[in-house]
């Protein structure tokens, strides 16, 4: 009965994938030519760099949306009851040689998250891959026995987590004053990104370390 | 003019995350305040748009399809009304369930307002990325309120939900990429006019990969099997708003893609099979529910059936004369406004008789009738919704699609309904007759506060009155 089943979810799949390959290998010339666009708006949009400018200005909304469900996915992980923490709230310990190099790199780490954030303007990067190398270094401290778990985080840490998408919407929220929804000035584009991404990579590095650190502590109830 | 379509998004992400900064437990008075204001502006809307008809708003200033586009006509004014309207009772029933209840309230508060942010968003969306985006706000929120009681089973049932939801959104986003890949946009309103002038095989494609993701996670049978766990075993408040709200914005999803974007392509044949399914789901959801001898999950398998109605539209209005159309379309949008009120009545007041018997069975209802009177009369006003007996809305909304079936000569959509109608009286008259029994000797009954009792009345009131003010939700629908 099960290889049944497994033999029809297959056929199936290998059905749909071929269906899907012969449909996308027949795709015509697109009519709306959007890469054209974007390149032709592209000064307007306060960055040098299109997926940047797509991103955070052509599309931002979508963003701001998109990093409301990156908070939502560490706070469905938090709204799960779990049991409390047993003996063990930190890691075992690791080698000194391990802590030691933890503490070089991270300051190395928060100076390339830096750099990833700045270089965002006009070159790949930016706050969600800035946010990725904090995020990393906060899981390597917990690693290290440096930091310890997040099973739940205080007031501090929430403001932390929620901040990037709050400065978001307060700045998308001001600028209705002028025009609509996320409507930014001539002229003024390229700070207010700036400040957006800013806030950004330190929520966004929080949360996707807490994706991690909530979870490395307790166990959940099951 | 004030324009309140940003802030209606806006606002519940607002208190969402302040809630969220607060902590556990905390943010219920935020939520009332914040959805009291949502409801207001609502209803701004719905005046804007009776007055001056559809609205385009184009966030960024860009415009589609460089930018992000909102619309909202008369069908997005009627959702987000129901939304709201449904929410606001809501908010006061949840305060006092947890608070008489000690359950877990952890981020309940924040939860819902980013599945509220999400519903508002979607209803406002033109642009079928963007919708994508809301449908994983939306799925990820509303999994996260099921699994908020915690123990075995609603934490396995948030990860049934989990995955049947994801993949309704891996289908769906399968199928935006494949009409990105052909035209090259994603908005709504660019999209529209190139598949009316040519749409190849690849279109229909991706047609079939979103209404199926869509249907998934509407619950339409056979894709229901996640959603009586899910439904179930939340608490109520989250059962309400799940069952009420949530599966209708994926059935307005369905409503757009057919009846706007994929319009040209919709074929006979197919609105033939949605229709079936939604038969289908009508039969069987009513006969299991009829079995069940839990009282949510009776709930919750009503509610399988109730969305089969939903799909009847597709039938009676695909091809036919358009005053047939017309009749189905609006025959199928009361229904949803209907059944929203009423089932977010009927899974409070099963809630409320639940907090006070202290049981789940259906079997332990007896004496509710003398105990809880004022519950059980809403119960009794919800349930003449569900079973279609006039003036309930949902009386209006049948009457109208056997009005259309009629019309277009398709008596077996009539025989459905009417086997349809008489199951759901024997499953609501189930619980009645139990809540009729005198109470047992050693029963013993919480006596509840108000607040837990008035909002389910407020709510299947509303569905009642549905019925009488059909014609003004009908004058909004049809605002273009």
């Amino acid at each position: 009965m099960k290889a049944l089943l497994n033999i029809a979810v297959l056929s199936l799949t290998g059905a749909l994938g071929l269906v899907l390959a012969w449909s996308i290998l027949d795709l015509p010339a697109s009519a709306v030519r959007l890469p054209e666009q974007v390149t032709a708006q592209l000064d307007m949009s306060g960055v040098a760099h299109p997926v940047t400018a797509v991103l955070l200005n052509f599309r931002g909304y979508d963003t701001l949306l998109e990093i409301a469900v990156l908070l939502l996915a560490l706070l469905g992980m938090l709204a799960l009851p779990r049991q409390a923490s047993g003996s063990k709230p930190r890691p075992v310990p690791a080698s000194p040689m391990l802590q030691t190099l933890a503490r070089l790199l991270t300051p190395l780490m928060v100076l390339v998250a830096g750099y990833v954030l700045w270089a965002g303007a006009h070159r790949p990067g930016g706050a969600f891959q800035a946010g990725a190398v904090l995020a990393g270094a906060g899981v390597l401290l917990h690693l290290a026995g440096l930091l310890p778990a997040w099973a739940t985080p205080g007031r501090a840490l929430r403001a932390g987590l929620a901040t990037g998408l709050l400065v978001f919407i307060a700045v998308a929220a001001t600028l209705m004053t002028q025009g609509t929804l996320l409507q930014y000035p001539p002229g003024w584009a390229g700070a207010l990104i700036l400040v957006i991404e800013a806030s950004l990579t330190l929520s966004l590095g929080l949360i996707l370390a807490g994706l991690y650190l909530v979870l490395a502590d307790s166990k959940v109830q099951a | 003019m004030f324009d309140p379509i940003p802030w209606l998004i806006l606002s519940p992400l607002i208190w969402a995350t302040l809630a969220f900064v607060q902590g556990p437990g905390r943010g219920g008075r935020l939520a009332v305040a914040g959805v009291a204001l949502q409801l207001a502006l609502a209803a701004t809307l719905a005046q804007q748009i009776i007055a001056g008809g559809a609205r385009v708003y184009a966030v960024g200033g860009w415009g589609a399809p460089l930018g992000i586009d909102l619309a909202a006509d008369g069908l997005s004014a009627v959702m987000l009304l129901l939304t709201q309207a449904v929410a606001l009772p809501l908010a006061f029933y949840a305060r006092a369930y947890f608070a008489a209840h000690a359950a877990p309230l952890r981020y309940f508060w924040p939860l819902t307002g980013y599945l509220l942010a999400a519903m508002n968003a979607l209803f406002l969306s033109a642009d079928v990325f963007n919708i994508y985006v809301t449908l994983e706000l939306l799925g990820l929120a509303a999994v996260g309120l099921v699994a908020v009681a915690g123990g075995a089973g609603p934490v396995s049932a948030a990860m049934r939900y989990l995955l049947a939801t994801l993949l309704g959104s891996g289908a769906y986003l399968l199928g935006v990429a494949l009409l990105y890949g052909v035209y090259g946009s994603v908005s709504l309103a660019a999209l529209a006019p190139l598949i009316a002038a040519d749409a190849p095989t690849a279109v229909s494609l991706a047609a079939a990969l979103m209404l199926l993701g869509l249907m998934l996670k509407t619950a339409l049978f056979p894709f229901h099997f996640w959603l009586p766990p899910a439904h179930g075993n939340a608490p109520a408040p989250v059962s309400a708003l799940l069952s009420a709200l949530v599966i209708k914005a994926s059935f307005y999803l369905i409503l757009r893609l057919w009846f706007d974007l994929f319009a040209p392509i919709a074929s006979v044949t197919a609105a033939q099979f949605l229709g079936a399914l939604g038969a289908g789901a009508v039969i069987w959801g009513s006969l299991l529910a009829l079995r069940q001898t839990h009282l949510k999950m009776l709930v919750a398998y009503s509610t399988v059936a109730q969305v089969g109605y939903l799909f009847l539209i597709f039938p009676l209005a695909t091809g036919a004369a358009a005053e047939v159309a017309a009749s189905a379309w609006q025959g199928g949008a009361l229904q949803a406004v209907a059944h929203g009120l009423a089932k977010a009545a009927m899974f409070a007041a099963a809630g409320a008789m639940i907090a006070a018997t202290g049981r789940d069975e259906i079997a332990g209802l007896a004496g509710v009738a003398t105990r809880l009177p004022l519950t059980l009369f809403t119960f009794v006003l919800a349930g003449m919704t569900i079973m279609g007996l006039p003036p309930s809305g949902g009386f209006s909304a049948k009457w109208l699609l056997l009005g259309a079936a009629l019309a277009s000569g398709q008596w077996w959509w009539i025989v459905v309904m009417l086997a349809g109608g008489l199951l759901s009286a024997a499953y609501v008259f189930k619980v009645l007759r139990q809540a009729f029994l005198p109470a047992e000797e050693a029963a013993h009954f919480k006596p509840l506060p108000r607040t837990l009792e008035w909002p389910a009345f407020l709510l299947a009131l509303a569905s009642l009155l549905l019925g009488l003010w059909a014609s003004e939700m009908l004058n909004l629908l049809g605002a273009a």
